[in-house]
């Protein structure tokens, strides 16, 4: 079974790689694509407006630290807006509705307990739907970490030194140990930035793999009218080989396809795209989909002709409402809506989230999760009308 | 003997549409059986069922005593299908085709390069084994195309129409190949459009018509299902109306007619025996200068149970 299945793969991939169509549509086209695109728009940022929760359950000094010196900070005036809010649980529903980005909570006696030197915590909550938001609420609870290091630092060695309790907070901050006020840096979205080259360079590798895996199973249908897919399965093989094999081949070559689109993304541009295996692993759930997606039109296909096609449109339909083409965010609300039944749409935007964020394989556990959804529904489906049609 | 093939009850619809009903026969070890029927008999959808390629309706196919239903690996294994199409890759050469296909049907991998070889010679083909099939001819096209369904030593060959569009010298070739096979065990289901190839090749044939089975025999046997009349083309110097007129009166003649100034044709059972009386008979009238005696044929017997020619 194994033997057959590679026969097959291995014919399929000399065919590939003789005709050249495998060069041509799973290296040359998408890296020429995705660095022309680059070039002409990357550099730009996708404009931010982030709006971030402020539950403050402590009443001290350092939520009002934190929201002046946002109020007064010139790098986040039009981008970022704070929004009050009464606890943890309005601010997770918040969170859910899509009404905030993220949401930093201060717990109730957070700053008595900095003071006394006994440290304190402060919680961040983010969604995956929208990391940059993510980036900048954690890029400001990082600072106030830093602080409350410092001065829980400071209170412990004033109080060991002999500082009465009553007076160490004076005494910590006439000695320049940071206070209540918060000094963010610069630039707080530098994690943030998601150069436009990057977008394109996803963008790309989420179209063409549809047409590398959809160039194998327009093979099978060629078989089928040259005769020798009737010969294989009339031989002592299982009827499910001649498609896994050309399956393989298709799977493979366009991780080869997406992976070099984006070593070519990094190297052309100096850009980076995140965790590595963050990325490979939402690569790889793309591939799976498409491949399901381009066998499922195999599976239904009367002609070679007419699975070209469909899988033609069904690449460039995905590609322009996934946001392959055009960013996401210039598509009108209804639109970004349909994007949600895309594979397009759900790898552009973990990887522009993996891009900005810096984030781990978990933060793109859900778009992996409907990747693979839509993989499994293709695949059944396809399975269904491959006993119907090809191997009826 | 055990057969090599037994199907039984072989049938198939397509949405209500019979293609195929009650289908069976058996093809003993070195015995070449022939389908024939004209387009659309159910000729090809007997084959796909046979090969495994279409699942029947109902009945059941046994190949060298493997199920094909319950075990289609082990039956397949001993089937060589022909495809009426040249179901080979074009841009790969005859050697690497018939390569591909021993590695895909599992020969170990010591034997492939020596089969390739055998199969090769078998087909005539050593000598252009390395050039691509797209520059074959039309006949060594054929010959590749039977070669391949041979790589795995099947003990049945079945053939869907391996002879179209090759030339006289190409047919020959291939009909004496699959004499040899035959002769040397191997069992044999051919379709053709050819009567004469099957007439050849084939120890017994069925005559199928509207997906079922309407005559099976030996040639000799289909050819008594129409009866003994033969045909007598005679050619008249002298008065050919007043011989025509005495011919129509011989015991024996049921049919005389005048198709030409100069010639009669008569219709007239065990026509090869009546020649003696049929010349006696016009003696004095007029000089008989050529004679042909038409014996019925297996195109005859097929106009007679299907009601059309084969080509039709």
């Amino acid at each position: 079974m194994l033997r057959s299945l590679l026969t097959v793969s291995a014919l399929e991939l000399r065919t590939r790689v003789r005709d050249r169509t495998a060069l041509i549509i799973a290296i040359i086209v998408p890296v020429a694509m995705a660095t022309l695109f680059g070039v002409a728009l990357g550099g730009d940022d996708p404009p931010l407006r982030a709006t971030v929760g402020l539950v403050d359950l402590d009443g001290g000094e350092f939520p009002d630290g934190v929201r002046r010196e946002i109020m007064a900070s010139t790098e986040l005036d039009g981008v970022l807006t704070l929004r009050d809010l009464p606890g943890r649980e309005q601010a997770q529903s918040a969170l859910d509705a899509g009404d905030i980005g993220a949401a930093i909570v201060f717990p109730a006696g957070f700053s008595a307990s900095v003071g006394a030197g006994r440290g304190g915590q402060v919680g961040v909550l983010t969604s995956a739907d929208t990391p940059l938001a993510g980036v900048v609420a954690n890029a400001v609870v990082d600072r106030i970490s830093s602080l409350v290091r410092a001065r829980t630092l400071a209170v412990r060695a004033s109080l060991d030194a002999g500082v009465p309790a009553g007076e160490v907070k004076e005494f910590v901050e006439r000695n320049g140990a940071a206070g209540p006020a918060l000094t963010l840096e610069n630039d707080p979205m530098a994690g943030g930035r998601v150069d436009l080259s990057v977008y394109y360079g996803a963008g790309m590798a989420a179209l063409f793999a549809f047409f590398v895996v959809g160039a194998s199973f327009r093979g099978l249908l060629i078989e089928r009218k040259q005769g020798t897919l009737d010969r294989m399965r009339a031989g002592p093989i299982h009827g499910w080989v001649p498609i896994a094999g050309k399956a393989v081949v298709g799977f493979v070559l366009a991780m080869v396809s997406v992976c070099v689109t984006w070593g070519s993304s990094v190297l052309i541009f100096g850009s980076t795209w995140g965790d590595p295996v963050a990325v490979f692993t939402l690569l790889l759930a793309h591939v799976l989909a498409a491949t399901a997606i381009t066998m499922l039109v195999a599976s239904r296909a009367r002609t070679d002709a007419q699975a070209d096609g469909v899988i033609m449109v069904i690449s460039f339909v995905a590609a322009f409402f996934g946001g392959s083409l055009v960013p996401l965010y210039n598509l009108p609300d209804l639109l970004q809506t349909v994007a949600l039944f895309t594979p397009n749409a759900w790898t552009t935007t973990g990887l522009t989230g993996l891009a900005g964020s810096g984030a781990g394989l978990a933060s793109v556990a859900l778009p992996i999760g409907v990747l693979c959804a839509i993989a499994a529904v293709a695949f059944g489906l396809a399975a269904t009308g491959f006993r119907k049609g090809l191997l009826g | 003997m055990t057969n090599t093939l037994t199907c039984e009850n072989l049938s198939k619809s397509y949405g209500g549409v019979v293609a195929v009903r009650d289908v069976g026969f058996t093809i003993a070890p070195g015995e070449a059986y022939g389908l024939l029927g004209p387009n659309g008999a159910g000729k090809t959808t007997t084959i796909s069922m046979l090969v495994g390629l279409l699942k029947p309706d109902s009945g059941t196919v046994v190949v060298g005593g493997a199920d094909l239903a319950a075990d289609p690996m082990a039956a397949k294994a001993k089937i060589g299908y022909v495809p009426q199409e040249i179901a080979l890759y074009p841009d790969l050469t005859g050697r690497e085709n018939l390569r591909f296909f021993c590695r895909l049907f599992g020969l170990p991998r010591k034997e492939v390069r020596g089969r390739v070889e055998e199969v090769l010679d078998l087909v005539g083909l050593a000598d252009r084994a390395d050039a691509k099939l797209d520059t074959y001819s039309g006949g060594m096209k054929r010959r590749i195309n039977i070669g391949a369904a041979l790589l795995h030593r099947p003990e049945l060959l079945i053939l869907d129409e391996p002879t179209v569009g090759v030339d006289p010298q190409s047919r020959k070739s291939i009909l004496d190949g699959l004499e040899r096979l035959v002769a040397d065990g191997m069992a044999l289901l051919y379709t053709s459009h050819y009567m004469e190839e099957v007439e050849r090749i084939c120890h017994r044939i069925a005559i199928v018509d509207h997906g079922s089975i309407v005559a099976e025999g030996t040639r000799h046997e289909l050819v008594e299902l129409v009866g003994g009349a033969d045909r007598i083309e005679l050619t008249l110097d002298g008065d050919v109306e007043t011989a025509l007129a005495k011919l129509r009166g011989l015991g024996g003649v049921t049919e005389a007619v005048r198709t030409a100034p100069g010639s009669v044709r008569l219709i007239a059972e065990g026509g090869r025996y009546l020649l003696p009386a049929v010349i006696s008979t016009v003696d004095g009238i007029a000089a008989v200068t050529a004679v042909e005696v038409v014996e019925p044929d297996l195109e005859a017997t097929f106009l007679h149970l299907t009601g059309s020619t084969l080509r039709d």
